[in-house]
C-alpha cells in the first residue's frame, strides 16, 4: 500500500518504477549508451576477463552507480581504482553465489532478543573485581 | 636507571619483582617512558604518550602495593593500548585524520578492566587508519605515518596494530593491546617477533572500541610470551552488559593461575598443509624447523587441511558490508577523502554497493564453514602453520602488488571467531622474525595458549630482542 496516495502498487509496477528511477540517476550520456557500451570504450580492469558476461555488466553497473552519485569526487586515477574495486568485488560475489546453499541454510547471525534482564543489568561490573571463575570454555 | 634487560622481561618476571618490592612501578614506568620518548618517535610507535597520567597510576600502584594491596600480575605493569580504544579525556584518533580531535568521556571496557587490576596506561599505540577497514596500499596509511619495525627500521610492522607490535618488540612497555578484524594481531605479532593472541569472538568486550566490522572485530594482547598473553587475557576477558556480542559469563571469562599453569592436557596438533600457497624461503626454513620439534612436545602432530570453499570471498563481503555501515557516514559525506591512503579514500564507495542479499549469502556460507571447522576440531585440539608466509616487507612496498597472497586461514579464523596465537619461531637470513601460528576451536582459547606456552618452553625465540640504537 502506498501510504501517500492510498493506491496499491504491485511488484511489477514497483520494479518498473525502480528501473526508471535508477536510469534517471545515470548521467545522460551513459544512460544513452548503456553501461556495457561505456565499459567497452575503456580498458577493463585486470581480472575482468575471469568474470561472466553478466558479472561484467553487474560490475560496470556498480561502478556507474557510484559515479552517478559521487563521480565528481574522483580524479581519473581514483575512478580507475573504484572501477577495479567494483570488478574485484564482483569476482568475490560470483564465487560466493556459486557456492551451493540449500534454502534452509540459515545465516550465521541470529537476532538476540533484548530481554528485560539484559536491558536492566542487576549491577555494573564491580571495580577491581576479578572476572567470574571460568568453567572450562 | 634500569637495565635494558629488565625492560624486556615478561609480565610474569616483572610482576615477581614488583610483588616482592624489588622493583618500583614508578621506576619501571619512568624507564619505559624514557625509552618510549627516545625510541617511540623513531619507530612512529605511539599515537600519544601519557606521561603524567601514567606516573599518577604508577604512584597509586606503588602506594597500594606498599600497603599490602597487591592486585595481581598486572599491578604496576605499564602497557600501551591501540588508539582505537576509548580512554576518558584523551584523544582517541582511530589513526585517522577525520577523528584526530575525538575525545570520549568514558573508558573502553578493556581499559577499565586493566585499570582495575592496576596496570599502568603508558600511551596510545599508533595504528593503521580505521584499522585498515576501507583498504590501504601503503604502510604510511596512518595519522602517525608508517610504523617502523624494530628489527629493521626500513621494514614495516604490518598492520593494523602496528604500534602495538613495535612497542612490545622494542621494549617500550610491558605489553600492548591490539585488535583484529582480519590479521591485525597475528600479522604484526609475526612481523615484530612478539607473542600476539586473538581471542575467541565474544570473549573480550568491545565496548568503547572503534567498530569496524561488528561480527569480526576482536581485542587481544600482544606481549613477550604466550604465558603473558594468558595473564592479560584473564584480566580483559568477560561478559559485558555494555557489549551484547560478548559471550555469557561462564563462556566469556578466563582464569589463569601460574601455580596451576595452563591446564596441561596434551594437545593433538593438526599441521596445516594448505594454509599458504608458497613461502618466502627464509620463512619456510624457520617453519620447517618449528614443525620438526613439535612431535617431541605434543601428543600427536599430523597433517591437516582446511576445507575448500569461498571463505575469503565470504569474509570480504561480510567485512565490506559491515564497513559500509560502520563508516557509511564518513564515506557518503566525502570526509573519507581526508584519509592518508589513496585506496582508503576510494575503497569505501565500493563497500556501499554490497547488497543485503549478498551479505546474507556470505553469512549463510559462514554458518556452513563454522560447522566444518568445528568438525575439524574433533580430530585436532589446535591447528598450526606459519603466521604469515613472508617476513616484514620494506616500508615502501605497495601492499596490493607486493603483499598480496591468498589467506584462507585468516578468513576462516576470523569468520568463525576462532582463537589464534602467533609466537616467534625463528628468523630469516635478513634477521627478520618469523611467526608460528596456533589456531583453536571457538571457545578453546586455553588450548591455543597452552600450545604457545609448550612451544616456548622448548624454544628461546621469544627471548630474542632487536638491537636498537
Amino acid at each position: 500500500m502506498n501510504k501517500s496516495t492510498g493506491q496499491k502498487i504491485d511488484r511489477r509496477e514497483f520494479a518498473r518504477k525502480a528501473a526508471l528511477l535508477s536510469a534517471a540517476m545515470v548521467p545522460a550520456g551513459l544512460a544513452f549508451e548503456g553501461p556495457a557500451a561505456a565499459a567497452s570504450k575503456e580498458q577493463l580492469p585486470e581480472g575482468a576477463e575471469k568474470l561472466s558476461a553478466e558479472g561484467r555488466v553487474e560490475a560496470e553497473a556498480r561502478f556507474q552507480q557510484i559515479m552517478s552519485q559521487y563521480g565528481s569526487r574522483f580524479d581519473s586515477e581514483e575512478q580507475k581504482r573504484v572501477r577495479e574495486g567494483c570488478y574485484n568485488l564482483q569476482g568475490s560475489l560470483e564465487k560466493l553465489r556459486a557456492f551451493h546453499l540449500e534454502n534452509g541454510d540459515a545465516p550465521a547471525l541470529y537476532l538476540k532478543p533484548l530481554v528485560e534482564r539484559e536491558k536492566k543489568p542487576l549491577s555494573a561490573p564491580a571495580a577491581g573485581a576479578a572476572p567470574a571463575a571460568a568453567k572450562k570454555p | 636507571m634500569l637495565k635494558e634487560s629488565i625492560l624486556y622481561e615478561s609480565v610474569g618476571e616483572l610482576a615477581k619483582r614488583i610483588e616482592t618490592k624489588q622493583l618500583s612501578p614508578v621506576e619501571l614506568t619512568e624507564a619505559y617512558l624514557e625509552r618510549s620518548q627516545k625510541l617511540g618517535p623513531q619507530l612512529n610507535a605511539y599515537a600519544r604518550l601519557l606521561p603524567v597520567e601514567a606516573l599518577d597510576q604508577a604512584r597509586a600502584a606503588e602506594k597500594d602495593i606498599h600497603r599490602g594491596h597487591y592486585r595481581g600480575p598486572l599491578h604496576g605493569i605499564p602497557y600501551a593500548a591501540k588508539d582505537l580504544l576509548a580512554v576518558k579525556g584523551v584523544q582517541t584518533t582511530w589513526g585517522a585524520k577525520p577523528f584526530a580531535e575525538q575525545v570520549f568521556d568514558y573508558h573502553a571496557t578493556v581499559i577499565e578492566h586493566l585499570k582495575n587490576v592496576g596496570a599502568v596506561l603508558l600511551g596510545k599505540a599508533a595504528m593503521i587508519e580505521l584499522a585498515g577497514g576501507l583498504g590501504y596500499m601503503y604502510a604510511s596509511a596512518s595519522l602517525q605515518g608508517e610504523t617502523r619495525n624494530p628489527w629493521d627500521t626500513g621494514c614495516w610492522t604490518c598492520g593494523s596494530s602496528s604500534g602495538s607490535g613495535a612497542i612490545v618488540a622494542a621494549g617500550l612497555a610491558g605489553f600492548a593491546i591490539g585488535t583484529e578484524t582480519w590479521g591485525s594481531i597475528v600479522c604484526p605479532s609475526a612481523f615484530c617477533g612478539v607473542s600476539g593472541f586473538r581471542p575467541t569472538y565474544g570473549r573480550v568486550s568491545r565496548h568503547g572500541a572503534m567498530a569496524l566490522s561488528y561480527s569480526l572485530d576482536k581485542i587481544g594482547p600482544m606481549a613477550r610470551s604466550a604465558e603473558d598473553c594468558a595473564r592479560i587475557f584473564a584480566a580483559i576477558a568477560g561478559h559485558d552488559p555494555l557489549d551484547r556480542s560478548t559471550l555469557p559469563v561462564d563462556k566469556a571469562a578466563f582464569t589463569y593461575s601460574p601455580a596451576g599453569d595452563l591446564k596441561r592436557r596434551g594437545l593433538r596438533v593438526g599441521w596445516l598443509s594448505n594454509a599458504w600457497k608458497e613461502y618466502e624461503p627464509g620463512v619456510s626454513k624457520a617453519i620447517q624447523a618449528a614443525h620438526k620439534i613439535l612431535p617431541r612436545h605434543f601428543v600427536s602432530v599430523r597433517d591437516a587441511a582446511l576445507p575448500e570453499g569461498p571463505w575469503e570471498e565470504a569474509a570480504g563481503v561480510v567485512l565490506q558490508a559491515e564497513v559500509a555501515s560502520s563508516f557509511g557516514e564518513l564515506i557518503r559525506s566525502g570526509r573519507v577523502r581526508e584519509l592518508r591512503d589513496p585506496l582508503g579514500r576510494t575503497g569505501g564507495y565500493v563497500d556501499l554497493t554490497v547488497t543485503g542479499g549478498d551479505y546474507t549469502t556470505a553469512q549463510r556460507v559462514r554458518e556452513i564453514l563454522q560447522k566444518k571447522m568445528d568438525a575439524l576440531f574433533e580430530t585436532y585440539d589446535v591447528l598450526a602453520t606459519a603466521a604469515q608466509p613472508v617476513a616484514a616487507t620494506p616500508l615502501t612496498t605497495n601492499l596490493i602488488t607486493g603483499l598480496a597472497f591468498p589467506d584462507p586461514l585468516g578468513a576462516i579464523g576470523n569468520l568463525c571467531g576462532l582463537p589464534a596465537l602467533s609466537v616467534p619461531c625463528g628468523f630469516t637470513e635478513k634477521n627478520l622474525p618469523v611467526g608460528l601460528q596456533f589456531i583453536g576451536r571457538a571457545g578453546d582459547d586455553a588450548a591455543v595458549l597452552e600450545a604457545g606456552q609448550t612451544f616456548q618452553r622448548a624454544t628461546q625465540w621469544h627471548r630474542k630482542h632487536p638491537k636498537l640504537a
